[in-house]
């Protein structure tokens, strides 16, 4: 027999099924929901201060800005290349976007976005699916216009935000993507990269961006 | 790379006599519990969160075969390729073929302890094919030569020094200062050209997600993806228990797991992988293999169920005392602690391990900070029973009995470790005398022990009595 038939054979000699699919659903439903029931109480009427605090919290240490709209982005990219003494070219995610905004008007640097993403890029610019509260995550789905490696190849990763596409917890997140196209990779990001490898203290960027800058627009 | 070597008593031995061990222990583990308990006190209802927890993963091993064959449609119909394998040889052999075929001589590979318990490792060095070890940890141990002496901090038992020596020889580029940040800059340094280069990227999965056919990883260093993303090839492996309904289920569970493991809310990379590259996609593995490994887990629906639900996250290794005296390496299987006690057994058969289960002091803490509530003493216990009515136990002394004496001339530590203890100690006792007391199994069957006061000698003398 083959090694699926033998491991299918052994299972259902342990555990014969006799449930319905239909039932198998609403039980799978019921433990969903008693998980919910032990959730800390969140106060779902400020997302983007939730988020926000999550987000920069120690342990997650990402930073975050507020901008009126998309619109302001390049701005905000430009003072955040200042702040951190970074070259003016950037890679940027293909997303249009993100493409069609006027970053050579961009007051205070001369910012070259559409650098190829190379193992050393410096710094990747890139636009979020959505967000979650309860943990401070980006929501990412790959594609075309977002390919997985902006957000793990460069140091810095600054990432813009709807902040309407804020989500409070991660089951609802469950539910908005259950109404999308799986795709090849959701990447739920959440701080910059580190590791407690070495005697359990935290130092970032171990592979991934050292840095997450998020800029919050509505 | 090698494995432990030796008797459990002359390994036990060993690293009770290893100062330098218990200094990176109490390091790694002393953090890991401070920031648990940090996690756990800010969910007020972490109690009733993890019979939810346990209730969710019971599902699915109640459910098994139902959501394997949902979650095998579904990642064939994202074009992944499914492998099934009984035991760790098929599962090697499978990956080596996948290797081979792909004309593959470098492999990157990102932490999986399935990949550990498999042995894929000295799986890819007898065929030949170069293996580089992406996570920080598993690049230290690959350095030195060494296993993991711990499931989420495989390199626990190695003090900072130690790191920097290794660095200092081994890399390419040496680390510009040895404290923790440069050395750890130094090492994305030189693994930066291993993941372009890698034919084939391995990875393993905390969660099968059967709704989606996703897999899902969760990491913090970001060099899963750079593992899974770059490579023609990408190749999953995993245990079959880590099925799961849903997504929702995988995100609910991932709550509990990483904060039992490190502390947070959640870990920085929570990756779902589904399928190869798609038209339009800019990277991504052209093929996508998922091998799903038995290995002792279908016996264990009837033996004990309820280990299935493990999620791995090491909370009972770090809350263990005798884990903190002896390290992972002492125990000889790929997973150590309370849960390699119950689970190399299984693995390894009885009889090679049976001082695994023996070595506990049956404090219960690990059952308590389990998020998923495994009642890892009384299934010890189990594997006791077993042990004895198959008459494995010797008449002689043995590990366990040093382990108390180490035990009792630290009276701090002896004193946690008695506290729990005695109750379950005193169930052995018939009028005033233990005769079987399962720990000390290899004493009490050459002599008998007197039964424990009703509290401790150091208990009493604290509250100014005299025991
Ligand atoms: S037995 Fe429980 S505490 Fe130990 S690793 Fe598994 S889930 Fe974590």
């Amino acid at each position: 027999m083959s090694a699926r038939n033998d491991i299918f054979a052994a299972i259902r000699k342990a555990r014969p099924e006799v449930a319905a699919p239909t039932s198998i659903a609403s039980e799978a439903q019921a433990c969903s929901q008693a998980m919910k029931r032990t959730l800390p109480p969140l106060d779902a009427s400020d997302l983007v201060g939730l988020f926000t605090a999550r987000v920069s919290a120690e342990k997650v240490g990402a930073t975050v800005e507020r901008v009126a709209r998309l619109t302001d982005l390049p701005g905000a990219v430009a003072r955040y290349v200042a702040t951190n003494a970074l070259a003016p070219d950037f890679a940027l995610q293909p997303d249009p976007r993100l493409q069609q905004l006027a970053w050579q008007d961009a007051p205070g640097a001369e910012l070259r976005p559409g650098a190829p993403l190379r193992r050393d890029t410096a710094l990747a610019v890139g636009l979020a699916l959505g967000g979650i509260a309860e943990t401070g995550s980006l929501i990412f789905h790959s594609g075309a216009e977002a390919p997985t490696l902006y957000g793990f190849l460069p140091l810095h990763h600054l990432v813009a935000l709807d902040a309407q596409t804020l989500m409070p917890l991660l089951e609802d997140y469950a539910v908005f993507a259950s109404g999308l196209p799986v795709p090849r990779n959701v990447n739920l990001v959440t701080g910059a990269s580190g590791t407690t490898d070495i005697e359990g203290v935290l130092a970032r960027g171990a592979h991934g961006p050292g840095n997450l800058h998020i800029v919050i627009f509505n | 790379m090698s494995a432990p070597s030796g008797t459990f008593q002359e390994r036990v031995d060993k690293a009770l006599g290893n100062a330098q061990l218990k200094v990176a222990l109490e390091r790694t583990t002393g953090n890991a519990r401070r920031k648990r308990a940090a996690a756990v006190e800010a969910w007020p209802d972490f109690v009733a969160a993890r019979a939810a927890a346990a209730a969710i993963k019971d599902h699915s091993i109640a459910h098994m075969a139902y959501y394997l064959e949902m979650f095998e449609r579904n990642a064939l119909a994202s074009g992944a390729q499914v492998h099934w394998a009984r035991d760790p040889d098929e599962a090697c052999k499978i990956v080596v073929d996948i290797c081979k075929a792909a004309n593959a001589r470098t492999v990157t590979r990102s932490k999986s302890m399935l990949g550990e318990e498999i042995g894929l490792p000295h799986a890819l060095a007898g065929a030949g094919i170069r293996r580089v070890e992406t996570d920080l940890a598993e690049h230290i141990i690959q350095l030195a030569g060494e296993t993991p002496s711990h499931i989420i901090w495989p390199a626990a038992h190695r003090t900072r020094e130690d790191v920097a020596k290794l660095f200092d020889e081994h890399h390419r580029e040496k680390p510009t200062a040895h404290d923790v940040v440069s050395m750890v800059g130094s090492a994305r340094k030189e693994l930066r050209e291993d993941f372009f280069a890698a034919d084939v990227g391995i990875s393993g999965a905390n969660f099968l997600c059967a709704d989606t056919g996703a897999i899902c990883t969760i990491t913090n260093e970001g060099n899963a993806e750079l593992t899974t993303t770059p490579p023609r090839v990408h190749i999953v492996t995993a245990g079959i228990e880590k099925i799961v309904a849903s997504t929702e289920h995988a995100l609910q569970l991932t709550r509990l797991l990483v904060r039992s493991a490190t502390g947070a809310d959640l870990t920085q990379y929570t990756t779902f992988h589904c399928g190869p590259k798609r038209p339009g996609d800019l990277d991504g593995p052209d093929q996508f293999h998922i091998v799903l490994v038995d290995h002792g887990r279908t016996e264990m629906l009837t033996e004990m169920p309820e280990m299935l639900r493990c999620l791995r996250c090491g909370a009972c290794l770090n809350h263990c005392v005798v884990y903190r005296a002896i390290g992972g390496h002492a125990y000889g299987g790929a997973y150590p602690g309370p849960m390699g006690s119950v689970l190399t057994p299984v693995f390894d058969g009885l009889e090679q391990t049976r001082d695994l289960p023996n070595a506990c002091t049956l404090n219960g803490q690990c059952r308590q900070v389990c998020p998923v509530d495994i009642p890892l003493p009384t299934m010890l216990r189990h594997w006791r029973e077993q042990s004895w009515r198959a008459g494995y136990e010797p008449k002689t002394l043995r590990a366990a009995i040093r382990l108390w004496a180490f035990f009792a001339a630290r009276p701090r530590l002896y004193q946690l470790a008695q506290a729990v203890a005695l109750p379950a100690m005193r169930l052995f006792a018939k009028g005033g005398w233990i005769s079987s007391l399962p720990l000390a199994s290899g004493w009490t069957a050459a002599r008998d022990l007197p039964k424990p006061p009703g509290e401790s000698f150091l208990t009493s003398i604290r509250k100014g009595g005299t025991p």
